[in-house]
């Protein structure tokens, strides 16, 4: 049960990743670092406001809006040239935003707290649930919602369905493609900031914390299937079940048996469980 | 003015005769003798990375698995079996070319990103794997206590400059064997996968046998590279198998030119010159380099020797269509 | 919805065979069936003898079929010249780690020929991204003689071409027809009734007639699917 915020926490990263993916045909590796950055952004909005609901909102925003930036300058020269361009790009972002946050909190990083409020546990009939976990667990639900009404009830929802990079019907309607791409990159980054957010209280805040994440991302992406939300909601949980359950009698060896996981997976499914390409 | 690429009869041409003096004494240009070492080791490693990226087509997320394989198989014999060299280096380059064979085998039945991410799964399957068997390979800590080794003709590995010119020879062997693989029949079939592998395979390439030999390839040269940085360090780092590894072959790639030949050797000498340097003056290093990666990535996509490629075969096109103009005017 | 119905096919050895149909009436998915790259769902496939339904394409290319594409589809990045000799070297060494292939007298002896047959040595240097147009679709088919194939199968070859341009590779099509069996597909029917020996003529899928030029021109099926009613004029 506990596996469970985990697993949000997973379905969160995946379908950022998976949305970009799906649009774009970008492999973000940068996502992990965006999840820092969320996970930073939070900690020192808090600390100059010292509202927790404005920070938990403000900071993946934030976050979000560098993303587009980002994508702008960086990522959308690189369309159409080849296909591991975007991907290596994103690779070099992760260097420089993971050493900018060394440089300017430490290298250390910072030890955390659950907010007050959330400390202790709710009983839930058959079990005690630690308070903060199951906000975690009900933020997520919520955002995946409204992420899911984004997707299947808002234009720019049908063109990440449709999932192509130029299509005339979409040129036809009327929407600017270029400012779509930005829009759902941001979506995608900011989804990635506040799983950050969320976990940080659990986890303590460091410049590094991104980067086994991402790649635990990427396989609940790679196995749920690239390109589908289903799938990285059903993958998330699943691999955060995994993770929790591995890792408390084997260690390490724990997080190794994800990777097992994805390799079974790729083998027996075609794009993954959900996925179509 | 000479034709860069006409037929050598040796195969080798005047870069390759150049380049000899030029790491003979690098040792001595170079800020320290590690370093020139060091260059060498990521060369040989860049090179491999190379020819199954640039030459083959194929981007591989986890080759610091061949790097590390091939370094604690060397080391595992060395520390705790007492083998002789020759053998610790042996097993070292084959048990990387094992491992090659087997993710190569199951990665290759995917495409792209996907091939990508099951190279990236087994590279840290190992790295998980190593850290938990902490009895045998020191886990975090890496594995230590790599004897100093004394070699017939009194070379010995414990002085940085006979380590150089041990690393030197197979260094220059290896390049001279690419040299060779790429020029051969194979090395060209691996050419026409990467630029059109269906065509290719309509042409009749098994274009499956092919991707997976290179891959192999590219693994026991990667593995031959982690031996001599295992012999160099005396001293076999976890890093080597983690993801910073897999990151540091393909800044350099990218910065020295994927498909170029110097390209690897370059992009060694300019990444680890440029830490050095930048470390001399700041405490981080992976900003700047970061950095540098991306403004490569955005306007020098080619790398420092495509650049230098790209404008001598400019220059050999512009020749070529000046000569059939005029050629076509003599006609006329 | 059936791509390709209950088709009925044989080809002569020596045979200049041509394919022509309206669009979507299952032209390439024949040949992807014949080339291996999509297996039938029902029936077989014969060559010299030998059923090649399974195979995989690239044994189907090592058993002596080739084929052209209707979208260029060369290698880029490579000269020319590297373009038919790879090719060519496709059929005769591919595992060999150490020789200089510039010592593969015979298999560049070989390409430099096709080069000529090609009108293409000038260009030996050039990369193949760099060709304009008309020279990337002698090229096109240049790739695939390299293989020395015995059934060429060509799909398209004048797609996109200009009238002069195209008479260039109907010139082409007839120096390389000699000793070669070829399947080929076109729109053209100037092309199409000059160098057919036989012509069949596929309609959603299925066979509608079969016949030599003059047959063809004749039949008033054909006219009223395909030649739009009208009775193509005596070409010569």
């Amino acid at each position: 049960m506990i596996g469970l915020s985990l697993g949000v926490i997973y379905v969160l990263m995946a379908s950022g990743l998976s949305i970009i993916f799906g649009l774009l045909r970008v492999v973000n590796f940068a996502h992990g670092t965006f999840y820092m950055l969320g996970a930073y952004s939070f900690f020192y909005i808090l600390s100059l406001i010292g509202h927790f609901w404005i920070a938990l909102i403000l900071g993946p925003i934030v976050i979000g809006l560098v993303g587009m930036l980002v994508e702008m300058v960086t990522i959308r020269p690189l369309y159409g040239t080849n296909e591991i361009n975007p991907l290596l790009l994103t690779l070099g972002l992760t260097y420089v935003f993971v050493d900018l946050i060394r440089i300017a909190f430490g290298l250390a990083g910072e030890p955390t707290s659950i907010p007050a409020g959330f400390t202790g546990a709710v009983n839930l009939g058959f079990m005690f649930f630690p308070k903060y976990r199951l906000f975690v667990i009900i933020i997520g639900a919520l955002v995946m919602v409204l992420v899911w009404l984004f997707i299947n009830k808002t234009n720019i929802g049908m063109v990440v369905r449709a999932g192509t990079k130029d299509s005339e019907m979409v040129q036809m309607l009327g929407i600017n493609l270029r400012r779509v791409w930005t829009i759902v990159f941001g979506i995608g980054i900011a989804l990635a900031a506040l799983a950050g957010a969320l976990h940080a209280p659990i986890t303590g805040i460091m410049p590094e914390m991104g980067i086994h994440t991402v790649i635990e991302a990427f396989v609940v992406v790679v196995v749920g299937g690239m390109g589908s939300l289903t799938g990285s909601v059903v993958a998330g949980l699943l691999v955060g079940e995994i993770i929790s359950i591995t890792t408390l009698y084997y260690g390490q060896a724990g997080n190794a048996s994800v990777f097992a996981l994805m390799v079974i997976v790729l083998l027996t499914t075609k794009y993954g469980l959900f996925g179509e390409e | 003015m000479k034709d860069f690429n006409r037929a050598a009869r040796w195969t080798i041409d005047w870069p390759f005769w150049v380049s000899i003096p030029i790491f003979l004494i690098l040792p001595f240009v170079a800020p320290y003798t590690a370093l020139a070492t060091n260059i060498l080791v990521f060369g040989i490693f860049a090179m491999a990375y190379n020819l199954l990226l640039g030459y083959t087509g194929l981007l591989s997320f986890g080759h610091g698995s061949f790097f590390g394989l091939g370094a604690y198989a060397t080391g595992l014999l060395l520390v705790k079996a007492n083998a002789p060299l020759g053998l610790a280096m042996l097993a070292g380059v084959l048990t990387a070319t094992l491992g090659g064979l087997v993710i190569g085998y199951i990665s290759l039945k995917r495409r792209d990103v996907y091939f990508a991410m099951i190279t990236l799964a087994f590279s840290q399957l190992l790295f998980f794997l190593t850290l938990q068997l902490k009895d045998l390979t020191g886990g975090d800590n890496g594995l230590a206590g790599v004897p100093i080794l004394h070699l017939p003709f009194s070379i010995n590995l414990g002085k940085p400059l006979h380590t150089y010119y041990f690393t030197f020879v197979f260094f220059i062997l290896s390049v001279y064997a690419v040299r060779r693989l790429l020029n051969s029949p194979f090395g060209k079939a691996m050419q026409a996968i990467r630029e059109n592998e269906n065509r290719a395979i309509s042409c009749g390439f098994n274009a499956k046998r092919v991707k997976l030999i290179s891959f192999m390839i590219s693994g026991m040269f990667s593995g031959l590279a982690g031996v001599l940085y295992c012999l160099h360090l005396r001293f076999v780092p976890i890093e080597t198998l983690s993801i910073t590894t897999n990151g540091e072959v393909i800044f350099i790639s990218i910065i020295g030119g994927l498909g170029t030949f110097w390209g690897p050797m370059v992009g060694s000498a300019t990444f680890l010159i440029l830490i050095d340097l930048i470390n001399k003056v700041l405490a981080r290093w992976e900003i700047v380099v970061g950095l540098i990666f991306i403004l490569f990535i955005l306007f020098l996509n080619r790398g420092i020797c495509g650049l230098i490629e790209s404008v001598m075969a400019g220059r050999k096109q512009r020749l070529a269509v000046a000569s059939t103009q005029q050629a076509k005017g003599d006609e006329s | 919805m059936t791509a390709v119905d209950h088709v009925d096919f044989q080809v002569d050895e020596g045979e200049l065979r041509t394919i022509i149909g309206p669009n979507g009436a299952g032209k390439t998915t024949f040949f992807n069936m014949i080339a291996g790259t999509l297996p039938p769902t029902q029936g077989e496939i014969w060559f010299k003898g030998e059923n090649i339904t399974s195979l995989s394409p690239y044994m189907i290319s090592q058993r002596g079929i080739a084929r052209s594409y209707q979208i260029i589809n060369l290698f880029p990045n490579l000269t020319v010249f590297e373009n038919i000799r790879v090719a060519s070297q496709s059929r005769k060494v591919i595992f060999n780690f150490w020789k200089d292939v510039k010592g593969l007298e015979e298999i560049n002896r070989k390409a430099a020929q096709i080069l000529e047959t090609l009108r293409l040595t000038e260009r030996r240097e050039t990369l193949a991204a760099n060709l304009p147009y008309g020279e990337q679709r002698h090229l096109e088919i240049g790739i695939a003689l390299a293989t020395e194939p015995q059934l060429l199968l060509m799909d398209e070859p004048t797609a996109g071409l200009t009238p002069d341009e195209t008479v260039r590779i109907m010139e082409l099509i007839k120096t390389i027809s000699k000793g070669l069996t070829i399947i080929l597909v076109a729109h053209d029917m100037d092309v199409v009734m000059r160098v057919s020996d036989k012509i069949t003529v596929l309609h959603q899928g299925k066979v509608l007639a079969e016949g030599s030029p003059g047959e063809i021109r004749k039949n008033e099926e054909v006219h009223r699917v395909y030649l739009g009613g009208q009775h193509y004029g005596d070409a010569t």
